[in-house]
């Protein structure tokens, strides 16, 4: 610092002007600041690249997969090969693309020590909150849009467009299992947005990135396992992982929607949960450290 | 630390606290008999009918199929497993039935109430068959996958199938005594088995010893006394519940 | 209009689990003054100042900044005031203006031009497109200063700024604190050297252990303050000791390397006089603490440095 700086031109006695930004402005702070590490980019690249690889090497299998929903015909069909993955990526694929950025957003502050900067300006714990959350919850849902088309796209060019043979026997016309592949995919929206929560309440609650990335990626194992077991089907209601099967109603004869509200209702509960506990638990921190 | 260690402790026992409630409602699954003859018949109907249009075969519809299951676990009849026996029968005029009236088809059915069904290659074909251009494909009807509605109806369908016998013993071996047993086995099927199986030998009969089984019980049966030098013997099987073959012609060894 | 206090803390407490990191402390700072709260590593002035910024939330007592508090005001509570707690934290792999921009944004926008404007101040402008993760400590904390600027504060709160940086960063942060203050800015800085408070404070709380162990204006604690102390090293020294008898309102005791002698000024300059008019020759004569120094450490029961 020279001797010929100067001060700033207001006088900062008068100053002070309460600025406040709108959560719009805080919003765009959090995706500056995603835009800006590698790991957005390498997820939402490897969401849009990825499928390619695997559907050639299945449609390439000589004995299809049966013991997969949609496996016996995967290597025929490429509505099924698409399906296929869904059933595959919705094992621990989906919880981790969600919980790179979810299971983060909180404790990169804490790795940073930035908590007592941004904490510092003008914007409150609750502004915070909701922009962050928003911001993981909407890269979740962008990153499986991306693989959801990618992994249409390329299924159906390797695999091609025939009729396909739906849950209920029933042969499917091309465009209409198009429209019941491209649903199916989409139904998987709220259980991820239900992990974007849990990764975010582990993320705060641990304040570490290892944890809010790897933990929940881990429930969602435990929780599949849970809900393949015999004899404890009473829990399979409140598990984050049975929504992801909601699909298969779409693809019945007749079709039934009867789980994919009940998966509604738990993805809701969930993130209402979750999110409550996190949103108590920052506001109540004390912030010893960075 | 501490805290992070008594949270985690916590919540695992909350979570070990539902599992037990779980478990101790019996679990509560949504797989039940009623849904997967309803299921069954419905998703065979419609892959039997994808199997009939690739073999040119003309007429057959789901509607036209009227099939009918009855389906057994072999325990509570409730519950996901690998043990579902279903037992089906369905009309084809190309196709008839055998003589116990219906197929057995074996289940696979999961927690997340869909299932893999395997037919009886004697009435549906194997992996593959030849459609009506000569190519060979994939036997629709053979292996198939299939997801039912937890929300659908519960209620019984009301179908029953006679339990069919078999004989298992394909050869008779007397004791110094002349007595010889047959291994018979009553499969699935609503009431078992029970009558009697006649004993001939060169045109002498021997005796009736009765039988009781219950579904999927397997049980020997002591034969009336065998004259020695008998080389072969009749059994004829009557039935007042169940069905099976109405007698066979075994063997004697050692006599 | 009734005169405002621009920071109104009373009877603030904090203790984590045993210990009273902040006990009972009442600090109350005047519009464009600069205040200096001095204390020791683990006094409780950092805790205060988290608490002032709601970093933490007090156990009892109120904290008032121009007159709002956290309670119902909340994040209001900030307007008008900015500064920096320990080192300050930013993203290391955001450039230094990437930073300053977001937080920016976070302030609900600055006008145009004066992130260009700090960090010219910090004189940060031509290393500010370099990711913060290279940046030296002096630079990050020069970028600290540019952060607070941008708010465009009336009240700077500073803990320790000069800590950690090198005697050229510690000469230059001093400079821009009193330029600062010139300016009509209320500072209030936290530090555990007593020459930088008296440097640049005019009013100054010294805290010990959680509590308040004195309050008053930086010319009251020197009209409190003992005697300075000097270390005399002679080629005689028991000699040089000998003639201390003839002056009694200096003390003289034998030190590590040569005498310590504790008096007023011009009774001290009377005895090395004298020292050196009977022959002794000087080798070394210079002063080992400022009377400020001397009393700052027997408020705070420190070690006494010879």
């Amino acid at each position: 610092m020279t001797a010929t700086s100067t001060l700033p031109a207001s006088a900062p006695v008068t100053a002070g002007t309460p600025g406040r930004p709108g959560l719009g402005a805080t919003i765009r702070w959090e995706l500056r600041k995603l835009r800006a590490q590698h790991r957005t980019k390498a997820v939402l690249l490897g969401a849009l690249l990825g499928p390619v690889p695997i559907a050639l090497v299945i449609h390439a299998q000589g004995r299809p997969p049966k013991d997969t929903l949609f496996g016996r015909y995967a290597t025929t069909n490429g509505f099924a090969l698409s399906l296929l993955i869904l059933g595959f990526a919705a094992q621990w694929v989906l919880p981790l693309l969600t919980a790179v950025v979810a299971g983060d957003i909180f404790s990169s502050e804490d790795t940073h020590g930035t908590w007592k900067t941004v904490l510092t300006r003008s914007a409150s714990r609750a502004q915070l909150f909701t922009a962050k959350t928003v911001t993981a919850v909407g890269f979740a849902v962008l990153t499986l849009l991306v693989l959801s088309a990618s992994t249409i796209a390329s299924s159906v060019l390797v695999g091609g467009h025939q009729a396909l043979t739906g849950l209920g026997g029933q042969l499917i016309a091309p465009s209409t299992a198009l429209k019941l592949v491209g649903a199916s995919w989409l139904t998987t929206i709220p259980p991820t947005i239900g992990f974007a929560c849990l990764a975010i309440l582990l993320s705060v609650w641990s304040r570490s990135s290892a944890v809010g990335i790897a933990a929940p990626v881990v429930i969602g194992m435990v929780m599949q396992l849970v809900g393949a077991m015999g004899g404890v089907e009473a829990l399979r209601p409140f598990l984050l992982t049975t929504p992801y099967e909601a699909w298969h109603g779409l693809l019945a004869a007749p079709r039934f929607t009867g789980p994919l509200v009940e998966g509604l209702l738990t993805t809701g509960a969930w993130a209402a949960v979750t999110l409550a506990v996190s949103f108590a638990l920052l506001r109540r921190r004390d912030i010893t450290g960075g | 630390m501490r805290r992070s260690i008594i949270t985690a402790a916590v919540v695992l026992l909350v979570l070990a606290g539902l599992g037990s409630v779980a478990v101790a409602t019996g679990g509560g699954s949504t797989v039940t008999s009623a849904r997967l003859e309803r299921s069954l018949t419905a998703s065979f109907s419609q892959v039997y009918s994808q199997q009939a249009r690739l073999l040119g075969h003309r007429g057959v519809t789901p509607a036209s199929l009227h099939a009918k299951a009855m389906c057994d676990n072999g325990g509570s009849n409730v519950g996901p497993g690998s043990s579902w026996n279903c037992l089906m029968s369905f009309h084809d005029p190309g196709n008839p039935m055998p003589t116990t009236g219906y197929g057995k088809f074996e289940l696979n059915v999961h927690s997340n109430d869909c299932y893999t069904a395997g037919s009886p290659s004697t009435l549906v074909g194997f992996q593959t068959i030849t459609d009506k251009q000569g190519r060979t494909v994939n036997n629709p009807a053979y292996e198939f996958d299939a997801c039912f509605d937890p929300g659908s109806s519960n209620e019984p369908t009301g179908v029953t199938f006679p339990s069919a016998l078999t004989i298992t013993t394909t050869a008779l071996t007397p004791d110094p005594q002349g007595r010889a047993t047959v291994a018979a086995l009553c499969g699935t099927g609503a009431d078992g088995c029970v009558g009697s199986i006649t004993v001939t030998t060169h045109g002498q009969k021997l005796g009736s010893v009765p039988f009781h089984l219950a579904e999927n019980e397997t049980a020997k049966l002591t034969l009336p006394q065998l004259p020695p030098g008998t080389k072969e013997a009749d059994l004829a099987v009557s039935y007042q519940q169940g069905v099976g073959s109405s007698g066979t012609t075994l063997p004697v060894q050692g006599g | 209009m009734t005169t405002q206090l621009a920071v109104d803390a009373v009877g603030v407490t904090k203790a984590f689990g045993q210990v009273r990191a902040v006990d009972d402390v009442t600090i109350q700072v005047a519009p464009g003054e600069v205040y200096g709260v001095l204390g020791p590593n683990g006094a409780g002035k950092t805790t205060f100042l988290r608490m002032l910024f709601g970093l933490i939330r007090p156990d009892a007592g109120t904290i008032r900044v121009f007159d709002k508090s956290w309670d119902p005001d909340g994040v209001g509570v900030l307007d008008g005031v900015a500064g920096f707690i320990e080192s300050p934290g930013f993203y290391p792999y955001l450039t230094g203006r990437q930073n300053l921009e977001g937080l920016a944004l976070l302030d609900g926008g600055a006008r145009a031009g004066l992130v260009e404007e700090v960090l010219e101040v910090v004189d940060l402008t031509d290393r500010a497109d370099r990711k913060v993760g290279g940046y030296s400590y002096g630079m990050r904390q020069r970028l600290g200063v540019a952060a607070s600027l941008l708010r465009e504060p009336r009240l700077l709160v500073l803990d320790e700024p000069a800590n950690g940086l090198d005697p050229a960063g510690i000469r230059d942060m001093r400079a821009l604190v009193k330029r600062l203050a010139a300016s009509g800015l209320t500072v209030l800085l936290s530090s555990h050297n007593m020459d930088e408070v008296e440097e640049i404070c005019d009013n100054v709380t010294i805290m010990n252990r959680g509590g308040v162990a004195y309050h008053g204006s930086i010319t009251d604690l020197r009209a409190m303050a003992p005697d300075p102390g000097h270390l005399l090293h002679t080629n005689d020294n028991a000699g040089a000791r000998a003639l201390a008898a003839d002056h009694p309102d200096i003390e003289v005791e034998p030190a590590e390397d040569g005498l310590t002698v504790v008096g007023q000024e011009a009774a001290v300059a009377a005895y090395v006089a004298d020292v050196v008019r009977s022959g002794i020759v000087l080798r070394v004569f210079t002063p080992t603490r400022t009377p400020l120094e001397a009393l700052f450490f027997m408020l705070t029961d420190q070690e006494v440095a010879a």
